[in-house]
């Protein structure tokens, strides 16, 4: 009897032990993963009327924004164009300007002064080139202009180049997807210009870009209150501009799918004192091999070479493709107003995706910024990150960013 | 004692140092004289006794080839609750890699020859057994901190060859069904890996049922990741 208990005993020791054994040793990663796995905020293309405050242009010639006006210079030289298939109907002459037609593909060579090139109708197999270096406007009035073998718009001169749309107008420009190109000349993008091109006017403009960018100038890029853009782009950068992009309002909705491609990319100093600007970018790293030597460029919904200032206004940056940054700076980054809002999705097999990479220093002193990425750091900073004392908001987590004030 | 012995072992026990519980149940068949045949499971936890551990079992066979030496062989199978992997960056704080714990099998293959001396009422006997140990490769899940992803990922299969020399002290107290023994073990690959340190006693009852109970201090080598480990085994044998 006393051995059947201490066997017993001993049995049911065995088993209450192993059923005790049933805890995992594991260290509690739930709260940890979930904090790294968090989903970033939306940011998608957004087309809805923008409330503005008034647009109120410079008028102290001594401004050096004078000239971005163009309301500021006379315009009673006026040369209209229709399209109209493989043909286009020209009303009105000036003294000065000469035209060239070639079907539906004009090449204006201007040597008259300001003068306003009013563009309506549509084409399927035209363009519009310009030479000249007088500052000149081109009003889009529900204009539609496609040339399978390159630019729909090519400005060659390097003075201001201003686009208007007019008021409530749908205006649509597509590049080909090969170009024909002419020795010593750039064309760089479906609206492409030597110089400064500024934005102006309340009506809509859709750049289709499949063979290059989808609109860049060798000078600057002014973008003023009331202006729609919508920019898709399958091959290069959606918006570029050499020397430098001055935001002051409108909508400007952005997408691009090609490798290596910008969103937006300022290689001048970048002033955003309004408006909202939404740039998705889905392609991948691109790799280039030239003379034994390999180059790799990720995607960025904003790249910038200079420095970029943010004073008020909306920005909204996501790029999904591998190694895609939200915001890629080579200079400092300034965020004193506005909300900027930067999120990367992509993989990191070549290069590390990032929403916001800044090679100089970061300063911020107002507004609202939120950087997100999913498989690296949400904020690299190789100078010094200033947040200036009073934010509501300061929070930092492996994959989120979020600084408020 | 069991029990005081249970609450106590965690407290005493150094801070990286661990407990759990070996059980073990095992059958054992006499084919003829000097030739035996046997079929063992264990059973082992980790984690101050929270933790299944391991899971064992497998048959052997043994002979006794002179009155002094006997010779064995056999094979365990082993199913294992191998331990979570956790990597860090290169600034040592921030995660790089989670691998929670899952559960593996081994296949155990050994063989293994004892000499064994009485000197009166003690006797010395000294075990050298090889045994190798094959991992099969297996997908486990593995969460990757850069990528906030889980992602599968491969336990890469390897065979490991290992030494265990043993000696062990057993006594016969006359007139005493408790016979205590005492044994330290060494187990060497190229290096000293682990050591083991055994301290118990024998009961038997119509020499039928056999109980052992005994503590393990097993001492991990100076390049193991593994914590020492206290560990308090019972054993129960049956022999037809």
């Amino acid at each position: 009897m006393r051995k059947n208990i201490i066997l017993y005993a001993l049995l049911a020791t065995m088993l209450g032990t192993t059923l005790v054994s049933c805890q995992s040793d594991d260290t509690d990663m739930d709260e940890i993963i979930a904090m790294y796995q968090v989903e970033p905020a939306a940011v998608e293309l957004d087309f809805s009327e923008l409330t503005e405050l008034p647009d109120v242009p410079v008028t102290d010639e001594a401004d050096s924004a004078y000239n971005d006006y163009v309301e500021n210079s006379p315009w009673n030289k006026v040369i209209s164009i229709a399209f109209d298939g493989e043909e286009a109907t020209i009303s009105g002459s000036v003294p000065g300007v000469s035209i060239q037609r070639n079907g539906a593909h004009l090449t204006i060579m201007n040597m008259s002064g300001p003068v306003k090139f009013i563009i309506s109708g549509k084409t399927t197999n035209g363009s519009l080139k310009f030479y000249g270096d007088k500052r000149f406007q081109v009003l889009l009035n529900g204009a539609e202009i496609s040339n399978p073998n390159g630019a729909a718009i090519n400005n060659q001169g390097s003075k201001t180049f201003y686009v208007v749309l007019a008021d409530g107008t749908v205006n649509r420009l597509q590049d080909g997807e090969t170009y024909t190109m002419v020795d010593e000349e750039d064309q760089k993008a479906a609206l492409f210009s030597e110089g400064q091109i500024v934005f102006s006017g309340h009506g809509e403009l859709s750049v289709i870009a499949v063979g290059r960018g989808g609109i860049r100038s060798d000078d600057y890029i002014r973008i003023r209150p009331g202006v729609k853009l919508y920019v898709n782009s399958s091959a290069l950068d959606g918006l570029r501009a050499n020397d430098g992009i001055t935001v002051d309002g409108g909508v400007v909705n952005i997408e691009t799918t090609g490798d290596g491609a910008k969103g937006v990319r300022s290689g001048g100093l970048m002033t955003v004192n309004g408006g909202r600007v939404i740039a998705l970018c889905a392609g991948n790293t691109r790799i280039t091999t030239e003379d034994n030597v390999t180059d790799t460029a990720s995607c960025a919904g904003l790249y910038c070479d200079s420095l970029l200032i943010v004073k008020a206004g909306t920005l909204m940056f996501k790029a999904t493709g591998d190694g895609g940054k939200g915001i890629n700076s080579k200079h400092n980054v300034n965020i004193q107003g506005g909300s900027l809002t930067a999120v990367a999705t992509g993989t990191s097999k070549v290069k590390k995706p990032k929403g916001i990479k800044i090679d100089g220093n970061f300063d911020i002193s107002g507004g609202y910024c939120y950087s997100y990425s999913r498989r690296s750091d949400p904020l690299e900073v190789a100078g010094t990150l200033q947040v200036a004392t009073g934010y509501k908001t300061y929070d930092r987590t492996p994959k989120v960013i979020t600084i408020a004030y | 004692m069991l029990m005081l012995w249970a609450t106590c072992m965690p407290a005493i026990a150094h801070a990286e140092d661990d407990t759990g519980l070996i059980l073990s149940a095992e059958a054992s068949y006499k084919i003829k004289k000097g030739l035996n045949v046997d079929f063992e499971t264990e059973f082992r936890s980790r984690n101050d006794f929270r933790t299944a551990d391991r899971v064992a079992l497998g048959p052997s066979i043994s002979y006794k080839v002179l009155p002094w030496l006997k010779a064995a062989a056999g094979y365990q199978l082993l199913i294992d609750n191998n331990h979570e992997e956790i990597t860090y960056q290169d600034d040592g704080v921030s995660y790089n890699n989670w691998r929670p714990s899952y559960w593996g099998v081994r296949h155990r293959f050994n063989v293994s020859l004892t000499g064994s001396y009485k000197f009166n009422r003690v006797e010395v006997s000294l075990r050298e057994r090889w045994q190798y140990t094959y991992r099969p490769s297996r997908i486990v899940d593995n969460f990757d901190f850069d990528n906030a992803e889980w992602e599968d990922h491969e336990v890469r299969g390897k065979g490991k060859n290992v030494l265990r020399s043993r000696l062990q002290l057993e006594w016969d107290i006359p007139k005493c069904k408790f016979d205590p023994f005492a044994s330290v073990e060494f187990h060497t690959t190229r290096e000293l890996e682990e050591t083991r340190f055994i301290l118990g006693v024998d009961y038997s009852i119509k020499k039928t049922h056999y109980f052992k109970l005994y503590y393990r201090y097993q001492l991990a080598g100076s390049n193991s990741d593994d914590p020492n480990m206290h560990r308090l085994g019972l054993g129960y044998t049956f022999k037809f």
